[in-house]
């Protein structure tokens, strides 16, 4: 029921309303206090005050208040909706949701609560309560364009398009004139109701509803497109033809509208016949364009053979003359074909300043370009070309950049690139020492001070790479350079500094950075929320749409399946070995240690920790007190100092496997064909005991490579993990387990399965380690017999300094003795840093 | 290198692309922002040669311009401007700077009935002074003292966009009012993605204090002026 107040206590609540709206808390929950000393039952007021101390950052004050104020007045929608806004500031939407819904229940006629109701269903992807809402405010203020383009949006995402498309049409038939050109609303909703029509495949409608809106439409290149697209659909071949060179008028560098054009003109790459009028074509788009990139490029992509050689020559000539950086990056895809690479390859090296002089393309060369720049292009192409994995010479390229380098010693590219080669012959700290360098050239370019921080890292030194970092940060900021890096949502750096310190086995500052990762993925799912609203008011409607398309997918991105499996590693090791949580054990093997001594090391470690812990801190207060650091992110927002820095907290987990499981699910629903989601999510499942879903992987990553070397081993340990069972499986994993025979082995043949797999894969070097792996796995034999078999597996040929490193790997999981393995692998990779001193320790 | 409109599923490797190379960041909701309120006028570059080397590879994204309508032009004339403009290293001497610029400049006039463009660049950015002036035929407005928060000055830049301006045949240019009269109930969500000036080059002036991450200002104050009614 509404519980009244009287008129002096009414005017203070409507202040407090005002108040809190202006964020003047102190001032509001005085206020609310004061009403509350004479109405100590007052809902409204109860609420209003935990609404308040909410944005106090008092939260469990809060929800405890907002509990009393909703048993002090039930009837409220007040109450309710406060409760509603509570949990939505915690995030928990469905409970908001149905917090919003008593509150509407209560004030049928209250638009903000509708509208509050109607952002959160849509966030949440609940399609049918949207569309259910958007009605509601369409009735409600029936006048408004917004509310009808609002339905049709809710019934575009429910899938319905043809209800979503009729919406609109209703809201443009009821226009008695139409609006002027410049509303941009109008363009936009006209655009929006064709994309629609073409969605439904409805080429023909889409394409006659086009020229109704062309003319006046804002949005040139749209409507362009459109009706270039429309007409190819339709045949209209001459048109489509007009319509796609108008394009390619308008923007020469974008192929797809070369793709269309060649399509309007019936040309297909792949036939021999069309070829000539491809060339013909290109060469006519190319006239009088001599800054023009993709039609010089796209014949590279078709022609072949004889053809080929000339058309790769002129490009390369041009390229390299020039002077172009960015030659190599544009010219490897062709490296797929190795007939291609290999003339490309004696093309470049066949270069000489008196080739170019007497073959040169007389336009290029006469005159301002001069020889000793194409003999440095060459050098740097070929030092690149030589540095790629399908035309990998390391010594080849060593050599073409240091002879690039003695021409022009102060190139951060040249410089650059050197490190890159280093890189890949394992020597990272000498490949981050020539980083440095190129960084040091050219010290205001943010650029090479980014691949230097990357490259730090490699070898890493998370200090210095920090430092470097710190070059361009903005400092002030709570939590320093780290800190900023956070706010501007620095994924690289976050995922690069978590693997460095993975490989230190720093595991809680390695699980902490990743952790970052996954809550920059929440924010950027959370930064939709704003849109639902204001993208509708702004009427770019199909961006919104676009928008929320990508949010459906977004943890599909790298970025969040690379921290994602680093974190389910992590917690998988915890799982197996909880003492790793205390941190760098220092060498003490704890397991064989009796119950009073492991008691004993623990304390010992825990002291350690506490003391770098307490160093670690020293060193941020020592640096607040040179520059005391502002109370606000990089975002503005008031900022707290991370009570975690370390990561201590978050390592101490009791339940590994759940925090694992937190990663693993959109993993898995996002990135279910990468093969190394399916390889954690087995682990995790295993280990879990869930045998369905362990099982669901291994098929998952059975149908992407079914000779993969991760996936063998496990199919091994599953076979053996089911056979050991004390417990029978449940009928259901039986039977799908029966279905599956072709992929899991019989316990039974175990050993025949492994060796048969070995023998098959003897010339590959992963798969030779998972097979010795799996023999480790199910004891099949001695394990100093296991440890000489990888030692020798470093004989494959064309074993990569990767799959030596994934080796040694499994010898440091295994707690074997590592030093017959580095000691032979020094010798074919003398420069690695891995094989060098101290790795073996 | 193919020249195309930003998409929201490019953002992630344009704000990779932009920490990458240049000192001024923002936070994702601030190209959200751009790429929802003006769809039409950021472009991106993109690397199309490069092998895929998983399903879900997004683009490679080597250069982009992000740009905008000025909300409320002091002079009340229509223009545009350049929030960021970077290329990669690896990817100069391709002409993609000018070529994204081009295409946003022609989307801004078209579009928006943008009369000119605007931007800033430090004075001492030789190379995107030759490329603003001597390429793309930008004039130097004024000199801004001390623009940057590191204390340097800026040049303040522009080029007219009249001459692009979609000419309608029956009617003359817009009027003042027809360009004004955008119905506009809430306030904006960008300038409160914007991040605050920074140290080594953010930009001193306009900028109200960003309420980026998680909730904006606007809505938790649109919800809860529910309690007036």
């Amino acid at each position: 029921m509404p519980q009244p107040l009287n008129s002096k206590d009414a005017a203070s609540f409507r202040q407090l309303v005002k108040l809190y709206e202006a964020k003047q808390h102190k001032k509001a929950v005085k206020t609310a206090e004061q009403i509350l000393k004479k109405n100590p039952n007052h809902g409204d007021t109860l609420a209003m005050k935990a609404l308040t101390l909410n944005a106090q950052g008092h939260t469990t004050e809060a929800f405890a208040l907002a509990k009393t104020a909703l048993q002090a007045d039930m009837k409220s929608h007040i109450c309710w909706h406060v409760y509603g806004l509570l949990y939505r500031s915690t995030k928990q939407l469905d409970e908001a949701i149905k917090a919003y819904k008593f509150a509407l229940k209560l004030e049928p006629d209250s638009a903000q609560i509708q509208r509050d109701l109607a952002f959160l269903q849509i966030q949440m992807r609940d399609y049918a309560g949207y569309i259910e809402s958007r009605k509601a405010m369409l009735q409600a203020r029936p006048a408004l364009r917004q509310n009808w383009t609002a339905l049709a949006v809710a019934y575009h995402l429910s899938g319905d398009l043809e209800s979503a498309e009729k919406h609109l049409k209703t809201y443009e038939d009821t226009l008695k004139t139409p609006p002027p050109r410049t509303d941009i609303e109008h363009s936009e909703a006209g655009l929006y109701r064709n994309s629609l029509l073409n969605e439904m495949g409805e080429a023909e409608k889409g394409l006659e509803h086009l020229e109704t809106i062309y003319d006046a439409n804002l949005d040139r290149t749209a409507v362009m497109e459109a009706r270039a697209w429309y007409q190819l659909q339709l045949g209209q071949s001459e048109d489509a033809e007009k319509s796609y060179r108008d394009l390619v008028v308008r923007n020469n560098e974008y192929r797809p509208y070369y793709e269309g054009l060649e399509k309007a003109m019936g040309l297909d790459r792949s036939k021999s016949d069309d070829v000539a009028k491809l060339t013909e074509l290109y060469k006519e788009l190319l006239e009088g364009n001599d800054r023009l990139d993709a039609a010089r490029r796209i014949p590279l992509d078709f022609l072949t053979g004889e053809q080929f050689k000339p058309a790769a020559d002129q490009y390369l000539r041009k390229m390299l003359i020039k002077g172009v950086p960015s030659t190599f990056a544009n010219i490897k895809a062709l490296y797929s074909d190795p007939a291609r690479l290999k003339t490309i390859q004696e093309l470049v090296e066949a270069y000489t300043p008196e080739t170019t002089a007497m073959n040169g393309d007389a336009n290029q060369t006469n005159g301002d370009s001069k020889p000793s720049r194409l003999e440095e292009s060459r050098l740097f192409f070929l030092a690149q070309h030589y540095n790629y994995p399908r035309s990998q010479n390391l010594e080849k390229a060593l050599d073409y950049i240091t002879k690039a380098l003695e021409i022009t010693p102060k190139s951060v590219d040249y410089n650059m690139t050197r490190a890159r080669i280093l890189k890949h012959k394992g020597d990272l700290a000498k490949a981050s020492e020539i980083m440095n360098h190129a960084r040091e050239l050219d010290e205001k370019d943010r650029y090479i001070n980014t691949k230097c921080a990357k490259y730090q890292l490699r070898n890493d030194e998370n200090e210095k790479a920090i430092q470097t970092m710190s070059k361009f940060t903005r400092n002030e900021t709570v939590g320093g350079p780290l800190g900023d890096l956070h706010d501007m949502q620095c994924m690289w750096f976050l995922t690069e500094d978590g693997e460095a310190n993975f490989r230190q086995d720093k595991l809680s500052v390695a699980l902490k950075r990743f952790k970052s990762i996954y809550d920059i993925f929440d924010v950027w799912q959370e930064d939709q929320f704003d849109f639902h609203h204001f993208s509708i008011r702004k009427g770019q409607i199909r961006a919104y749409v676009d928008m929320m398309h990508w949010e459906d997918r977004l943890r599909e991105h790298p970025f969040y399946a690379r921290a994602a499996i680093n974190a389910i590693k992590i917690y998988v090791m915890l799982y197996d070995d909880p003492n790793l949580a205390h941190g760098n054990t220092n060498g003490v093997n704890l397991e064989g240690l009796n119950a009073a001594d492991k008691k004993k090391a623990l304390k010992k470690i825990k002291k350690e920790q506490e003391r770098v812990a307490k160093e670690d801190a020293d060193k941020r207060d020592a640096e607040k007190k040179a520059s005391p650091p502002k109370k606000t992110g990089g975002d503005g927002e008031p900022k707290k100092e991370d009570p975690d820095p370390l990561g201590l907290t978050l390592i101490e987990t009791k339940t590994p496997l759940d925090e694992a499981v937190k990663f693993l699910q959109p993993l898995l629903e996002f990135s279910p064909k990468t093969i190394a989601a399916q390889n954690w999510g087995f682990e995790v499942y295993v280990r879990r005991g869930k045998y369905l879903l362990a099982l669901k992987c291994l098929i998952a990553a059975h149908s992407i490579d079914s000779q993969q070397a991760k996936l063998h081993e496990q199919l091994l340990r599953f076979s053996q993990t089911i056979h050991s069972l004390t417990e029978p499986l449940p009928p259901k994993v039986k039977q799908v387990l029966d279905a599956n025979s072709n992929i899991i082995p019989e316990f039974s043949s175990l050993t025949n399965f492994n060796d048969a797999y070995l023998s098959k894969h003897k010339d590959c070097a992963r798969r030779t380690q998972s097979g010795l792996s799996a023999r480790r796995a199910i004891g099949q034999s001695p394990q100093s017999d296991i440890e000489k078999n990888l030692v020798k597996a470093l004989d494959i040929e064309g074993i990569t300094l990767k799959e030596a490193l994934e080796g040694l790997e499994l010898l440091k999981a295994w707690k074997s003795d590592t030093k017959a393995y580095v000691e032979k692998a020094k010798k074919v990779w003398p420069e690695a840093s891995a094989f060098g001193e101290g790795s073996d320790s | 290198m193919d020249i195309r409109l930003m998409k929201p599923s490019d953002i992630p490797h344009v704000q990779q692309a932009n920490i990458t190379n240049l000192p001024e960041n923002y936070f994702c909701k601030y190209y959200l922002y751009h790429a929802l309120t003006w769809p039409q006028l950021s472009y991106v570059a993109v690397d199309v040669s490069r092998p895929p080397k998983t399903p879900y590879d997004p683009p490679k994204i080597v250069g982009y311009v992000l740009a905008k309508m000025e909300e409320e032009p002091a002079d009340f004339v229509p223009h545009g401007h350049i929030t960021s403009l970077s290329v990669m290293r690896t990817h100069r001497r391709l002409g993609l700077a000018e070529k994204l610029m081009r295409q946003s400049q022609r989307a801004m006039a078209e579009t928006y009935q943008a009369a000119y463009v605007s931007l800033h660049v430090r004075v001492s950015n030789v190379a995107a002074l030759h490329l603003y002036r001597d390429t793309l035929g930008f004039k130097v407005d004024k000199v801004e003292a001390k623009y940057y928060a590191d204390g340097e000055d800026a040049y303040s830049m522009r080029m007219d966009l009249t001459d692009m301006q979609l000419k309608d045949e029956k009617k003359k240019k817009p009027s003042k009012e027809e360009v004004d009269d955008e119905e506009d109930e809430g306030e904006a969500v960008g300038s409160e993605g914007k991040k605050p000036s920074k140290k080594s080059g953010g930009k001193k002036r306009r900028v109200k204090v960003g309420r980026g991450l998680g909730v904006g200002d606007l809505v938790e104050r649109n919800e809860s002026s529910a309690k007036a009614e």
